[in-house]
């Protein structure tokens, strides 16, 4: 059980691949690769050649703590389909720090809308210090949450908070194939001031007669619970019937599930949840279970001691040498889960390489081992 | 007690650790945009040194352009190796998470393989520093650096052992990380010495197409002056990297440890190795900077992953506590460390003998400068 499998042998490369690849292997045993990526970025940061990227246009205000950032991609995006999602990648003190944001544009534009979460690390940097001309990181478009083709005709989109922004991008691609008749959005807001994007929907419902704006508003005489059955029911009676879009905070998304459950309409319900489920964090050395990418294997971690040593006496004998954090021997890739590095005192919450010799679990984990 | 640390007891070197563990601690709560801006700097300078070395000697007709051309490709080639190579696969930079300070995934300009240095440099060579038997980069195999290094009349010649592995060091390097020797021990089959020998020899190979086929080609009838400014460049890179290497644990002064000394050892002890094993070269910025921060190699062998950078500033609390402590810090000129280790390579070719080691000082001696290292 504790041996390591073999690694599978590698394929040989698919003859109308090879000589592309051959070069670019060429290109790096020569170090060409390098000193190309370092002249190209020289020339324009977009056409960085190890990866997407994007410039930051213009940050628009929506509201006192949600801001849009207007992206201009560079020349390896491919475009996205309304309701998809990002990954952006920003320095932070240094750091390259991965967030996930739906885009809240349609095809031929591209945003991000953030709100500042309070104490979030990510969405306060943004907000203070990404500006006008900012190069960042950007992953291709992704993400099933997408308007089908054909259109659906009376499509609801029910959001709350900047849950609300995948359904902007929607909202706008059904208006500039002028079928936004029939569309209903309904969105919870703290207040009217909170709602992104709020002059723009206030236009929308003046210009396309049919498409119904339902804001609710936490400061409204009539205010929520707006999702309770009962008053959802009655704001849209039809609902059932209807392609219905859901993006919110947990709460909102479990009771609109349930509703649509009840109905027996849950195949027309289709969601996008902005928050991550987060793994269950402990105190460091609490038990955890790992589970081993490579080998299939899941081990629980007991005692006293590093991962690395936890590992061992759970019968894993990861490779290894110095066992004090200096040789990077046992430097392995962490593919979920939480940890903790007591020598740098930094916790460590996304996929990356970690030393088992100086880390402790805060999680349940998954290594590639 | 140790043998080879008679000075400090058990509770002294947790003292003394945590001394050391502070002054690491504050330069890495302070890690961020500045170490990045540094090493960023350095590898710009090194990526247009390098276009320009390589653009003035494959175009260039006259000597001026011949000698500013390899000048230029030379300092391409240390500032990559020493500040950029060295430095990354310590992973000092692997905090930042950039794909490309990865120190698993750099590959260096020099024909050692990265995978097979990285083991034999930052495990074997910083863990068991200075460690008889253990740390195979003292004296390479091949000089002998210390009188507990049992002698053999081939050292007669070390000296020009020396100057050879000078000239070649990258291969010396190279070589020294296969392991050649466990084949005559039987510590390897020859099937394992193969499998190190493999990705050598490809590097190797593509190494020797770059510098003396690839690009003396693109050159066209320039090709012999690129294939001779190239090869310049490759000894004049290894001849510095020697003579910085050597500097780091060869001078009189530096202490080699003998293999008991490993068992249970504490942080404090080890700490207290790396301090009494390494020696500093004094000098500017750009002393620093060429040698890849290797001038401060006490600091680094304390604190191998942090940012190489901050050693300088990292030096003075280390001398601070080597001060209070009464612990020797050996740090000199360039030439005085070279004079030194030369003299050493003199004096260790012939059979030296090792010097009893001293009685043990009594508490009210503790404090006093620097006592003589039992491998002098």
């Amino acid at each position: 059980m504790t041996s390591p499998l073999p690694r599978l042998p590698r394929l040989p490369p698919l003859p109308w691949l090879s000589a592309r690849d051959r070069l670019a292997d060429a290109a790096r045993r020569l170090f060409l690769d390098r000193q190309a990526r370092f002249w190209l970025r020289a020339l324009d940061p977009l056409l960085d050649p190890s990866g997407l990227r994007a410039r930051v246009r213009r940050v628009v205000e929506e509201t006192a703590d949600v801001r849009t950032f207007v992206l201009e991609p560079g020349p390896g995006w491919r475009g996205h389909r309304a309701g998809q999602h990002t990954t952006i990648e920003v320095p932070i003190d240094g750091v390259l720090t991965r967030r996930c944001y739906s885009i809240s544009r349609a095809p031929g534009a591209l945003a991000i809308t953030v709100k500042r979460v309070p104490g979030g690390r990510v969405s306060g940097w943004l907000h203070d210090h990404l500006h006008a001309g900012a190069v960042i990181g950007l992953s291709p478009a992704a993400g099933d949450f997408v308007l089908p083709e054909p259109l659906p005709p009376r499509p609801l989109f029910l959001t709350a908070g900047s849950g609300i922004t995948p359904a902007l991008a929607m909202l706008e691609e059904l208006a500039r194939r002028d079928a936004l008749g029939g569309a209903t959005l309904v969105h919870h807001a703290r207040s009217r001031e909170d709602v992104i994007a709020r002059g723009w929907l206030e236009g929308l419902a003046r210009e396309h007669a049919g498409f119904r704006l339902v804001p609710l508003l936490d400061d409204a005489p009539d205010g929520p619970p707006g999702f309770e059955p009962q008053r959802f029911r009655a704001l849209v009676p039809d609902f059932a019937e209807r392609a219905t879009f859901l993006c919110g905070p947990p709460g909102l998304m479990t009771r609109v599930e349930a509703l649509y459950a009840s109905a027996g309409a849950s195949g027309r319900l289709r969601r996008e949840r902005f928050v991550a489920a987060r793994p269950a964090v402990s105190a460091p050395s609490a038990a955890a279970r790992v589970r081993l990418a490579r080998s299939g294997q899941t081990v629980t971690l007991e005692g006293p001691g590093s991962l690395l040593e936890q590992l061992e006496r759970a019968g894993v004998r990861p490779e290894h040498g110095c066992r004090m954090g200096i040789c990077l021997s046992c430097r392995c890739e962490k593919l979920a889960g939480v940890t903790r590095d007591h020598d740098t005192g930094a916790t460590s919450e996304e996929p990356e390489p970690i030393r088992l010799c100086v880390s402790t679990a805060c999680s349940d984990l998954e290594l590639d081992l | 007690m140790t043998p080879s640390s008679p000075r400090l007891n058990e509770l002294q070197l947790a003292a003394l650790a945590r001394e050391l563990d502070a002054i690491e601690a504050e330069a890495r709560a302070d890690l961020g945009e500045a170490d990045l801006a540094h090493i960023r700097r350095v590898m710009r300078v090194a990526f247009v040194a390098e276009v320009a070395g390589r653009g003035l000697l494959a175009f260039g007709v006259d000597p001026l352009s011949f000698v500013l051309g390899t000048g230029a490709l030379t300092l391409s080639k240390i500032l990559e190796n020493m500040e950029i190579g060295h430095n990354v696969m310590h992973g000092q930079y692997d905090w930042s998470r950039d794909p490309e300070l990865d120190s698993r995934a750099y590959e260096w300009d020099i024909v050692s393989p990265s995978a097979s240095w990285r083991h034999a440099h930052n495990f074997e060579h910083h863990t068991y520093t200075n460690v008889l038997g253990r740390d195979r980069d003292l004296g390479y195999n091949l000089v002998r650096v210390s009188a507990e290094q049992p002698w053999n009349p081939g050292y007669l010649v070390q000296p020009l052992t020396a100057l050879g592995l000078g000239l070649f060091f990258e291969w010396g390097v190279a070589l020294h990380d296969l392991r050649l020797e466990e084949l005559r021990s039987g510590e390897s089959s020859p099937r394992e010495v193969w499998a190190r020998a493999r990705p050598f020899l490809r590097k190797a190979g593509w190494q020797l197409g770059k510098d003396y086929v690839f690009f003396p080609l693109l050159a066209g009838p320039n090709a012999p002056r690129v294939l001779l400014g190239n090869h310049l460049a490759n000894l004049g890179r290894n001849l510095w990297a020697f003579a910085v290497i050597f500097c780091g644990h060869f001078p009189e002064g530096a202490e080699v440890f003998p293999e008991a000394d490993l068992e249970d050892e504490s942080r404090g002890h080890w700490y207290l190795r790396q301090l009494t094993g390494s020696a500093n070269i004094e000098g500017g910025r750009a002393m620093h900077l060429l040698s890849g921060h290797l001038s401060h190699q006490i600091e680094h062998h304390l604190f191998p992953t942090v940012p190489a950078w901050r050693y300088p500033e990292m030096a003075r609390k280390v001398r601070e506590v080597c001060a209070r402590w009464g612990l020797p810090y050996n740090t000199a000129p360039l030439g005085t460390q070279l004079r030194s280790v030369a003299r050493k390579l003199l004096r260790h070719a012939l059979p030296t003998r090792p010097r009893r080691p001293e009685p043990e000082p009594t508490a009210a001696e503790a404090p006093t400068p620097a006592r003589p290292p039992i491998a002098a």
